[in-house]
């Protein structure tokens, strides 16, 4: 039977995976889609969770919260980096260091 | 006599002296105005009047003394005083008298000086001190008084301090005086110590501290004194040896001849009354301080210096030179009698020698003074102190070879001179005295005696060469010298001394001293026996003997048949002052100088080698505490920099502005709290 821990498991892994991906990939649309994966592992890990408030469902109604504000947070982040690549001309966050002193 | 009422002796004595020493600071104030010496000669003309007062009513009576509080030092009081007994009124009268003639002659004698001004001042100081000195109630103010006569001696004797020798002299009088300072410092203060006065009278009068007891040669100070017979002896040697070097004692003597390149005036007073009388006068006033032991070496000293100095006088060749000698030897003659305890006698032999020594400087000076121009006048350029180039003067200078003559036989002690009274006196003493006395003292009176042939010897050999003799300088021999007795100014003078040096005025009786109303005065108590032969055998024996001297002078240095040889070892001895001059410059300067010269190299090699030693060190601590400075505090200042700065730029490299090492490293720090929590609640 599918118990909590292969869900966490699940979650762990996708968590692992966006991580890798925000912290190693070269180009900004991938790094988007890394924080997206490590939102939607959180999200599992809401639903997994869930089921021990079967009252009110706040695990479900969460994560359609977190589902929404990450809809929303990607069209921000993809219009950043929309403007970013035109200002840069790339969207390789190694080229973009102007952070730095 | 009350000590604090001024009677009018007192205040003649107080005028007497107080007149020169007016005219000295008025001459002073006056500057290059007072060039007349009126102001000088007026002063003590004044003295001379009031010291004759001062005479009048004191000689013969009972001393006075008034003295002053001067100043407290703790609880000793110290006074200012006068005190006029016999000896102090004498003294007083003939330093007077004997600087009233000099004072006249030097108007002439100093006349076109440019510094005479000078002169004048000096002259008027030197005199007050003198005069000062004889008055003074007690050592203190004696003391100071014998200072300034020391000084005023110093300025006079440097007059003319652009000449070398002139200034080498008063350098040498003057620190020859100051050995004899110091003896008598010590004297007074050993007395001080002893008996916590310094007044003449309460040490020395007649009813002093000292009582003069009927034995002359034992003292009977020590059983009253606070002071140990043995300090009473060394405080009287100490007195002597200041004595001795004032009144230029052997081996203290050599400042007097030198002292001949001052003005023949000043020598003259310097001479007669005003200076080397101080120590015979001082002497005198102490007299019952000596006890046997000091009376002996004074005598001795004195018939040491009488005898070396006659013998040194015998072959000098300048004229002032001669006589200075002659000074010296008299000086000794009257030391000597102090020594066998008859200080009248020597005072006696003080006051004739005063007045005829002063008229031979005198004479000494118009010839010097003829010979000078005679040498201007036809460019000759010799020597007018030089004896061998004088010669017949006695053509040309009549009245000065009169009073010279005169002069002469009064040193030479010759009958009716007032000189033949204090030396036949002074002999006679002796030969009794020697009599009285046991042992070696018989050699002193032959001594003397011999030294008054020689004194014979020299001042004959003076006047054979300088009135007489043939001449090497030309003008002299074929009479067209031009030249002739000096002015009126100085002839007076001369003239005036001459008188004095006869026998009226000290006894109406010529060949005998016995009654002359001086040592009456002063009064002479023998503790010996008259000798009736000595009184006839010394006048004999000396007389003839200056009459056959004479004659042999005559022979040797106006007939020219001179018999001896000028180069033996006595002959060359003689000439060079017994090479004392050498000696004292060798051993004495030399010394001081050698001295000097080991203090210098001491100075410049240790003093300031420890100097110099204590900067290195100070330096090198600096340096150290610069390096410390430098290394230790900078450093750690800059440790603190660079710290911050390492860190800092070591820091910098985390912000590489990389978004993604960021988010890398705040997940590392998030997973090691993470493993910290996991780790703490396992």
């Amino acid at each position: 039977m599918i118990t909590l821990t292969h869900f966490l498991i699940v979650g762990a892994c996708l968590f692992s995976i966006g991580l890798y991906a925000v912290m190693a990939r070269r180009n900004a649309i991938m790094v988007l889609v890394g924080i997206e994966l490590m939102i939607n592992a959180a999200v599992l890990n809401l639903v997994a969770f869930g089921r021990y408030d079967s009252e009110h469902y706040g695990g479900q109604a969460f994560a359609l919260f977190a589902i929404v504000l990450a809809a929303a947070s990607v069209a921000v982040a993809l219009a950043i980096i929309l403007n970013v690549y035109r200002h840069y001309k790339t969207i390789n966050p190694e080229d973009i260091n102007h952070l730095k002193d | 006599m009350t000590p604090d009422t001024p009677t009018y002796p007192i205040l003649a004595a107080f005028a007497t002296v107080l007149f020169p020493f007016i005219g000295f600071l008025l001459s002073a104030l006056a500057g290059k105005k007072a060039k007349s010496g009126f102001l000088a000669i007026i002063t003590i003309a004044l003295s001379v009047i009031t010291a004759g007062y001062t005479f009048a009513m004191v000689w013969g009576e009972a001393p006075i003394h008034a003295q002053w509080h001067w100043f407290t030092i703790g609880n000793e009081a110290f006074h200012l005083g006068i005190f006029l007994d016999n000896i102090a009124v004498l003294m007083l009268l003939v330093v007077a008298t004997v600087a009233l003639p000099v004072h006249i002659y030097s108007v002439a004698y100093m006349k076109g000086d440019p510094g005479i001004h000078r002169y004048w001042t000096y002259l008027s100081l030197f005199c007050a001190a003198m005069l000062g000195l004889v008055i003074a109630d007690n050592l203190l103010l004696t003391y100071i008084c014998w200072e300034i006569v020391g000084f005023a001696s110093y300025l006079l004797i440097g007059f003319w301090f652009t000449k070398d020798a002139a200034a080498q002299a008063n350098k040498r009088a003057f620190i020859i005086n100051r050995i004899g300072d110091i003896g008598f410092l010590i004297g007074f203060a050993l007395l001080y110590s002893g008996f916590g006065t310094l007044d003449i009278n309460a040490l020395f009068g007649m009813e002093g501290l000292f009582v003069v007891p009927a034995a002359t040669d034992a003292p009977a100070s020590a059983a009253q004194g606070g002071l140990p017979a043995g300090w009473i002896t060394v405080a009287g040697l100490a007195f002597f040896l200041g004595a001795m070097a004032k009144s230029a004692q052997f081996p203290l003597h050599v400042w007097l001849p030198a002292a001949m390149e001052g003005p023949t005036s000043v020598s003259s007073l310097i001479h007669a009354a005003t200076m080397v009388a101080a120590g015979v006068f001082l002497l005198a006033r102490i007299f019952p301080l000596f006890d046997g032991t000091v009376l002996l070496i004074i005598a001795a000293t004195g018939t040491i210096t009488a005898l070396v100095a006659a013998y040194f006088a015998l072959t000098q060749f300048d004229i002032k030179k001669i006589l200075a000698f002659s000074t010296v030897s008299q000086l000794g003659f009257m030391v000597a009698a102090i020594g066998i305890g008859m200080y009248p006698i020597a005072l006696f032999h003080l006051v004739t020698h005063a007045f005829f020594k002063c008229l031979l400087f005198l004479c000494a000076g118009a010839i010097i003074h003829e010979m000078q121009h005679l040498s201007d006048r036809h460019q000759l350029g010799i020597d007018p102190q030089d004896i061998r180039q004088m010669g017949r003067l006695r053509r040309y200078m009549p009245v000065t070879f009169a009073t010279m003559l005169i002069a002469s036989l009064a040193l030479v002690g010759f009958p009716l001179t007032s000189g033949y009274l204090s030396k036949d006196a002074l002999l006679i003493h002796a030969f009794e005295w020697a009599a009285w006395q046991q042992g070696v003292a018989h050699i002193i009176p032959y001594v003397l005696t011999f030294v008054s042939i020689l004194t014979s010897f020299y001042i004959f050999r003076l006047l054979a060469k300088v009135f007489f003799g043939p001449t090497v300088t030309a003008p002299l021999a074929n009479g067209q010298a031009g030249i002739h007795d000096p002015s009126f100014w100085m002839l007076g003078p001369m003239l005036f001394l001459a008188a004095c040096s006869f026998f009226p005025l000290f006894t109406l009786q010529p060949l005998h001293y016995a009654h002359a109303w001086l040592l009456e005065g002063i009064g002479v108590s023998t503790p010996w026996a008259p000798i009736p032969l000595l009184h006839v055998a010394v006048p004999a024996v000396t007389t003839a003997a200056t009459l056959a001297i004479a004659a042999l002078a005559w022979h040797w240095y106006v007939k020219g048949k001179y018999a001896l040889k000028t180069d033996g070892l006595l002959y060359r001895f003689s000439l060079h002052q017994g090479y004392l001059d050498s000696f004292y410059d060798r051993v004495v300067v030399g010394a001081v100088l050698g001295l000097a010269n080991i203090l210098r190299w001491l100075d410049k090699h240790l003093v300031d080698g420890i100097v110099h030693g204590l900067a290195a060190i100070g330096r090198g601590l600096a340096s150290i505490a610069g390096w410390i400075d430098r290394q230790v505090v900078d450093g750690l200042v800059r440790l603190v920099g660079k710290l911050a700065w390492g860190l800092g730029s070591m820091l910098r490299h985390t912000q590489a502005g990389r978004l993604q090492g960021y988010l890398s490293s705040l997940f590392l720090i998030i997973l090691v709290i993470l493993l910290y929590h996991f780790i703490v609640q396992a």
